[in-house]
């Protein structure tokens, strides 16, 4: 029951904070969330280490003439997508400024949050494949009711159908797949088993993936995310850009890899993938050089970190995968403060373009020492969280193939430019153009801090993460 | 006809049982002289709410009568095998029932508030639901053309009911005309069928006519007619000229009575005609309904995104629907007919309530119709946005709304058939679907300037509350719907 609870709060939860006053609604929703966080850390903290299958695991009928089950289950890989998700729904809910609307944002943050965890959670493709797209009818709402610039609602539709084209078209991929297996389940513990030939895996592979390379994004579906994340609040992209792009990055680990060992036929699917991956790290960083709006400078390198973690997924070996793993909580946890700082300096600012402010941190001091933290974090400074999960991705890759690792690294290269020019040149240097009248507040700080912290204590004890990982739930994967 | 040789003695007995077999119809008939009645002698100031219950009161007898029969008795043929009370035939008769209840319950204050008479409205309400009946439980050619004149002449008068409203009148007109044709084309099929098979009885035409008849251009011109006269019933494209025009006329009631009834009740005409009636010739109307389906969902699905009015895109979405749904017939076997007899019954409750919430939008002077009518409903009546958001998203199919479980059942039929192309097309013509529907709900959800708060009717509200709980509750609980489905599928699936 655990499991289902760590969805159904959060939906129950947000239903009902939709229609509170503005103060109780926050204030209601951050007992919510930190509920389900302790429920996810009860998990965290009772998972077993080394065991073969999925844990925790429940089990109902649901529609029994398609052999289609209510089936949730956790294993290494999805733990710590779940508790990355419960956490920064509480940071996302904390950062909420209050206004007359708060009511109905944080219930639809709520409810966004309970469809991810859902999705982390489903071991049966079509339980999975109902949290999927549910999830999107909060994050199209949020982003149209509450979005930010001249046109939210334009880009709201743009991500609701660029994100339907590539689910629907999975939808196929779902049936394909039980019409191919036999009609037996839709069980993915026991479809890892049974594959269908080579043939057939290149089509649903494709369907599947096109489906995770649009919601990751990987390099050439990229181009919804720009206009959404510029388009979404704050602490909205908290939980979308920290949790939700990493639905799409599950989807290829979960689904994509063990389900379609041999996805071969005109070509082979398991080097088109790194290779767009490896084009999405170098294109992202690329982009992220060229901008001055630093909300779309940091939505660009977004796609560049991603590009890693897909990277590091198709290395199919132990390395890469649990890098991605270990990346995919690292990214989370780093663009969700990459975004709140970016956000808090514009709001002082009163602009976010980065060549209309200089030598700010001689005003704000605090604020600054902060974000320099965190953009080290973001460039891979070794001693913080990223730099582990990048090298293994990249030792990973270099197993598979060192040219990929070569021009996978590119993106290292590339990353500290950008991050080092935004951090130096908003923070140093003498002041000119925009100023500033406060430092960060104490409120801000104290939401920082457990995500700095986290920085800290997962650059240097990684293995906390990886240890339990071992414990799959799946074949196809690597232990 | 009657074959020659056949024992024509018919006992009381007999005739009992066979009553018993069509016992929902016969029950709504009693119901519909008893309305009649009530119509003429009681006095103008009682008539109106007299009329309405009697009506819903005759729904739902006719409703419990085909739960009854479906719970304890076992279907057969009635009357030498024109008719039948066979689960299939049940199935529809439990939906049309439920249908009416929802078109009496809308209809009682909306024909108030537009000073419209009520009586004759709800007697051609029932007339068209025997007229649906029948056609479910016809296992004959020609009583499948009775039913089909009973239910098409009911709905030409109901579409002209405002009288003093000339696009009303504009419909009723335009409705007959292009129905005549329809039925003259299902009539001219028939004959040609009858001409080769020598009979009218479907189980009789489904032995006679086998596979080696494959090449007689008599029986393909035959299926090729029929499939013309069905696809104008079931408004799929491109035989769905009619249906915005006709859809926007009407009144609004009608029309959310006929964008469903009319649509399954065709569908069990195609069934039992199609399915099981030509199964030896099934590669050739499959071919033919897989090239109407693939053309109603690109053509309704691109022309909705481009209307204006409310009635026109619900209209054209229908076709889309169509569509979708025609995937389920060309897959045939019991997965396929029973996806679509599941697909019919929730969309009566997708589609319906998404008619019922314009219909209370709708003041005395004329129909809701246009986006603004929809305007900054959020705060005029939350209750109503949040239901029409719910009805949207279904038809749009999004999880875990009915809609999505619906068209799953019936893209797996579809593929496991191996009309994989036709399953792809559906579900990228659904992307384009999710913009229009999507549309519907941008103006419900931004405030509007100012505003006036919608005080619906008790029994429109309940028909809506109906509806959106049933839209919600039957995705998250297939199982017994889809049980029932697959129950109601098997003396077409032959099992």
């Amino acid at each position: 029951m655990t499991l289902s609870i760590i969805w159904l709060l959060p939906l129950v939860g947000g239903l009902f904070v939709g229609f509170l006053p503005p103060h109780f609604a926050k204030w209601f929703g951050v007992v919510v969330a930190l509920c389900a966080l302790g429920l996810t850390g009860f998990v965290a903290f009772n998972f077993l280490p080394g065991v073969h299958g999925f844990q925790f695991s429940e089990k109902a009928e649901w529609i029994p003439q398609l052999a289609i089950f209510y089936r949730l289950g956790i294993d290494g890989i999805s733990l710590w997508l779940v508790v990355l998700n419960a956490f920064l729904t509480v940071i996302a809910v904390l950062a909420t400024p209050i206004t007359k609307r708060t009511g109905g944002f944080v219930g639809l943050l709520l409810a966004m949050s309970a469809g991810m965890a859902g999705v982390f959670m489903a071991t049966d493709l079509v339980l999975f494949y109902v949290f999927w797209e549910a999830m999107l009818i909060p994050a199209y709402f949020l982003l149209w009711l509450h979005g930010e610039g001249p046109r939210p609602g334009a880009a709201a539709l743009k991500f609701m159908l660029y994100t339907l084209a590539g689910s629907l078209l999975m939808l196929v991929g779902i049936i394909g797949e039980y019409v191919l297996t036999g009609k037996q389940t839709f069980d993915l513990a026991n479809l890892a088993t049974m594959a269908p030939s080579p043939a057939m895996q290149f089509g649903l592979f494709f369907v599947f993936a096109l489906a995770f390379a649009i919601k990751t994004p990987l390099f050439p579906f990229h181009s919804w995310l720009p206009d959404a994340y510029l388009a979404a609040p704050t602490p909205m992209l908290v939980i979308f850009a920290g949790v939700m792009g990493k639905a799409g990055a599950y989807g290829f680990l979960r689904i994509a890899v063990p389900l379609f060992p041999q996805p071969m036929d005109w070509w082979d699917w398991r080097w088109v993938i790194p290779v767009l991956a490896v084009a999405a790290i170098i294109w992202g960083a690329l982009m992220a050089l060229a901008q001055t709006d630093m909300k779309l400078l940091v939505s660009y390198s977004s796609i560049s970190h991603m590009g890693f973690i897909v990277l590091g997924i198709f290395s199919y070996n132990v390395q890469g995968q649990q890098g991605a793993v270990l990346q995919m909580v690292n990214h989370g946890l780093i663009i969700a403060a990459l975004f709140l700082i970016t956000g808090w300096i514009a709001d002082r600012a009163g602009t976010r373009d980065r060549m209309a402010m200089a030598g700010l941190g001689l005003r704000m001091p605090i604020m600054a020492g902060v974000f320099a933290v965190v953009a080290f974090a973001a460039l891979g400074l070794p001693g913080l969280n990223s730099f582990v999960g990048e090298f293994m991705t990249l030792l990973g890759a270099w197993q598979r193939a060192p040219l990929l690792a070569v021009f996978g690294a590119i993106g290292l290269l590339l990353t500290p430019v950008y991050m080092l020019r935004l951090f130096q040149g908003t923070m140093q240097g003498t002041p000119v153009g925009a100023t500033v009248r406060s430092d960060i507040y104490a409120g801000q700080l104290t939401l920082l801090a457990p995500l700095v912290a986290l920085m800290f204590a997962l650059g240097l004890y990684p293995n906390v993460l990886t240890n339990l990982m071992t414990s799959l739930g799946q074949q196809g994967l690597y232990k | 006809m009657i074959p020659p040789g056949t024992d024509l003695t018919y006992t009381w007995s007999q005739a009992l049982a066979d009553l018993g077999q069509v016992s929902p119809i016969a029950t709504l008939v009693g119901f519909l002289l008893f309305t009649i009645i009530i119509d003429m002698v009681l006095p103008h100031r009682r008539r109106d709410g007299a009329v309405a219950i009697a009506a819903a009161v005759g729904f739902a007898y006719s409703l419990g009568v085909a739960v009854y029969r479906w719970l304890f008795f076992t279907g057969g043929y009635a009357y030498h095998r024109f008719a039948t009370g066979d689960s299939f035939a049940l199935f529809f008769e439990m939906l049309l029932a439920s249908l009416g209840i929802l078109t009496v319950a809308l209809s009682h204050s909306y024909l108030k508030r537009r000073r419209l008479l009520e009586g004759e409205f709800h007697i051609l309400i029932m007339a068209a639901v025997i007229g649906m009946m029948v056609l479910a439980s016809a296992t004959s050619l020609v009583t499948v053309f009775l039913g089909l004149e009973l239910l098409s002449i009911s709905l030409y008068i109901a579409s002209g009911y405002v009288r003093g409203d000339m696009r009303s009148q504009e419909a009723a007109a335009k409705y007959l005309l292009v129905g005549g044709f329809a039925s003259a084309f299902v009539l001219y099929g028939m004959a040609l069928i009858y001409g080769g098979a020598g009979t009218t009885v479907i189980p009789d035409i489904a032995t006679r006519l086998g596979a080696s008849q494959s090449g007689n251009p008599l029986i393909l011109l035959g299926i090729l007619l029929m499939g013309v006269g069905f696809a104008f019933k079931i408004s799929a494209a491109p035989f769905h000229m009619w249906t915005p025009d006709v859809y926007q006329g009407a009144p609004l009631p009608v029309t959310a009575f006929m964008s469903v009834g009319t649509k399954a009740a065709a569908f069990a005409m195609i069934v039992r005609v199609f399915s099981s009636g030509l199964p030896h010739l099934a590669p050739e109307w499959q071919t033919l309904l897989a090239f109407v389906a693939a053309t109603s969902m690109v053509v309704g699905n691109l022309m909705a995104m481009t209307q204006s009015s409310l009635k026109r895109l619900m209209a054209y979405s229908g076709v889309a629907q169509a569509g979708y749904m025609l995937i389920g017939v060309i897959a045939g076997g019991q997965n396929g007919i029973s996806a679509l007899l599941y697909y019919l019954f929730v969309y009566m409750f997708m589609n319906f309530g998404a008619f019922a919430v314009i219909t209370l939008l709708s003041g005395p002077a004329g129909d809701a119709d246009s986006f603004a009518d929809l305007q900054g409903l959020s705060r005029r009546s939350p209750a109503l946005a949040v239901a029409m958001s719910i009805f949207m998203l279904s038809l749009a199919g999004f999880p875990p709304s009915v809609g999505f479980f619906g068209k799953l059942f019936l893209f797996t039929a579809g593929v496991g058939a191996g009309y994989t192309w036709l399953v792809v097309l559906a579900l990228l013509m659904s992307v384009v679907s999710v913009f229009y529907y999507i549309r519907v709900l941008i103006p419900i959800w931004t405030p509007a300037p100012s505003f006036e708060r919608v005080a619906p009717s008790l029994s429109g509200t309940s028909a809506i509350v109906i509806s959106g709980v049933a839209s919600l509750l039957l995705g998250l609980y297939p199982t017994t719907l889809l049980l029932a489905s697959q129950l109601g599928s098997n003396p077409i699936a032959g099992h």
